[in-house]
Formats: C-alpha cells, structure tokens, sequence
C-alpha cells in the first residue's frame, strides 16, 4: 500500500509569496526512461504520452510529461493517479522494455507567475527565457544558482519550477529576496 | 560565460551546466592481462595535453546528462564542434 506522501520533514519552508510563488501540493511524480525505439509501442500500450524530443512537454488531463533526456522523462500528475499508474506500470513490466520510478517524494514543485517571472528566475539560472528561446511547451533540467532544477513553461509569465526538496529552501530564499526588493517597482 | 552546443539538446547551453571529463577517444585496452605495468600505466595516465585543438568529452551533466565528445582549442578555448558519443573521431582541418 502506498502511504500518504508528505514533503520531508526536515524541510521547512518560508512562508511562500503567494501569487508570485507558490508552492504545489504533494504530487506524483514518475521517472520514465524509454529508449526511442520502444517509444511508441510504449505511448500505445500505456496512453502516456510521451514527447519525441528533448525539450518537449506532452499535457494529457492533469498530467504533464516532460522529456529530459534521449530516452528520459518526467511524468508529473495528481496523487489521485499514483495509485493506478502503479498499477499500470506492474502490468505492462516485461511486456515493454522500460523503467518506471516513483521520485514523488523527492521534489517538490513552485509555480512562479506574473509580469516578473523571467526576471526573478534568471537570478540563478542563466537560461535565455525570451519566448523565441524559450517557448511555452518548452522544458528542460537546469541549474539555479548551485542547485538542479527542472523548469518548464506553462504560459508567457507562468512556469513550472521543480527541485529536490532538500534544496527547495535555499531556493525559496532567493524568490524572497529578489521579491522582497523589487516589490512595488 | 561561454555558451556550448550539446549534440543531444541541439542548443546552445551555458557552460555551468556542463562538467569536463578529460580527453575523449582513449579506448580502454581489451585484454589488460596482457599489458606490462609501463602499457598500462600509458593508458591510465599519459594524456596528450595538447596545445590547440583538442578531442574531450563532456557531460551535460545539469541538462540532458549525456556525455559527448568536443573539439576545443585549449589557446582560445573555443569549440570547433561537439559530436554524439559513438560518432568517429572528428578530423582536424590543417
Ligand atoms: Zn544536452
């Protein structure tokens, strides 16, 4: 049995900027890695879609699936879901040449939105985040400041931040303080 | 910050995402049994540490995590091009 899933309990979050940045309830998360010639037999068999290439981001109902890598990707969805796609995953084990991880205790997820988002995300990562470089759809494993993050963009002003939830305060702090000081300009 | 182009992404990513792992196309010796100390010390130590254009591999360590393989001047420290792992040694133009 799956037991209810809570962020670490070493992690103590900041209150969070609300409307700038928010905090995601506990979700599922899956590390998938499907080598490219197993791939669509994999998206038929399963109904997940998965993007054929990197930097592509497939949304089906509430679930987004992200490609990280040639033959890897991140598969984000309700806690509703973790069950049956467990369940799933058991099923079509042996059929189907693929690997299936439960990470949905390791990150956690910050929605960062508003007229400021590029900005405030660039203060640790370095990525080009122009709608040219980088458009709606688009996502990617990067870097913030010294920590590992997968960002993707759901809207003009609206992405997707997700980190290991040990680094979630260090990065925290940062939105505070670039929020803190250039609040009201 | 220089910008490196990963075979894997096809674009132009920042340097920080990236680690170094010394120099590329060193084929580990098939049947190390056979090898004197002085071989096999030539395969585990002795780099070319050339000046100019040089075979290494690099891994996208903070993007798609793959390694590859790159041709990087060590003077100017520009890359003259990055290719997939597997893909032959890319030549050098005199
Ligand atoms: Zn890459």
């Amino acid at each position: 049995m799956l037991s209810e899933l809570k962020i670490d309990q070493a992690v103590e979050l900041a209150p969070i900027l609300t409307g700038e940045v928010d905090l995601l309830p506990v979700q599922t998360r899956y590390s998938l890695r499907v080598k490219p010639k197993e791939r669509c037999a994999f998206i038929e068999a399963s109904n997940i879609d998965l993007p054929a290439q990197i930097g592509k981001m497939s949304v089906q109902y509430d679930r987004v699936v992200l490609c990280i890598g040639p033959d890897e990707y991140i598969l984000i969805c309700s806690l509703a879901e973790r069950e049956p796609l467990a369940r799933k995953f058991e099923e079509l084990m042996g059929k189907y040449i693929f690997s299936a991880t439960d990470i949905s205790h390791r990150n956690v997820s910050f929605i960062l939105s508003g007229e400021q988002t590029t900005n405030m995300i660039n203060v640790g990562c370095p990525l080009d985040l122009s709608l040219e470089n980088f458009p709606v759809g688009k996502c990617t494993r990067t870097i913030f400041e010294s920590a590992e993050i997968i960002l993707f963009r759901m809207g003009k002003t609206k992405f997707q931040l997700e980190t290991w939830r040990s680094f979630a305060p260090f990065i925290v702090g940062y939105f505070e303080k670039y929020c803190l000081q250039n609040r009201g300009k | 910050m220089l910008l490196i182009k990963c075979p894997y992404c096809q674009e132009d990513r920042p340097e920080i995402e990236f680690s170094y792992s010394g120099e590329a196309h060193i084929a580990r010796p098939l049947n190390p049994d056979d090898l004197s100390d002085e071989e096999w010390a030539e395969y585990l130590f002795i780099r070319s540490n050339r000046r100019g254009l040089h075979h290494e591999r690099w891994l996208h360590a903070h993007g798609c995590a793959r390694f590859f393989n790159a041709l990087r001047d060590t003077v100017s420290d520009k890359f003259e091009l990055t290719y997939k792992m597997g893909e032959p040694k890319a030549q050098v133009k005199k």
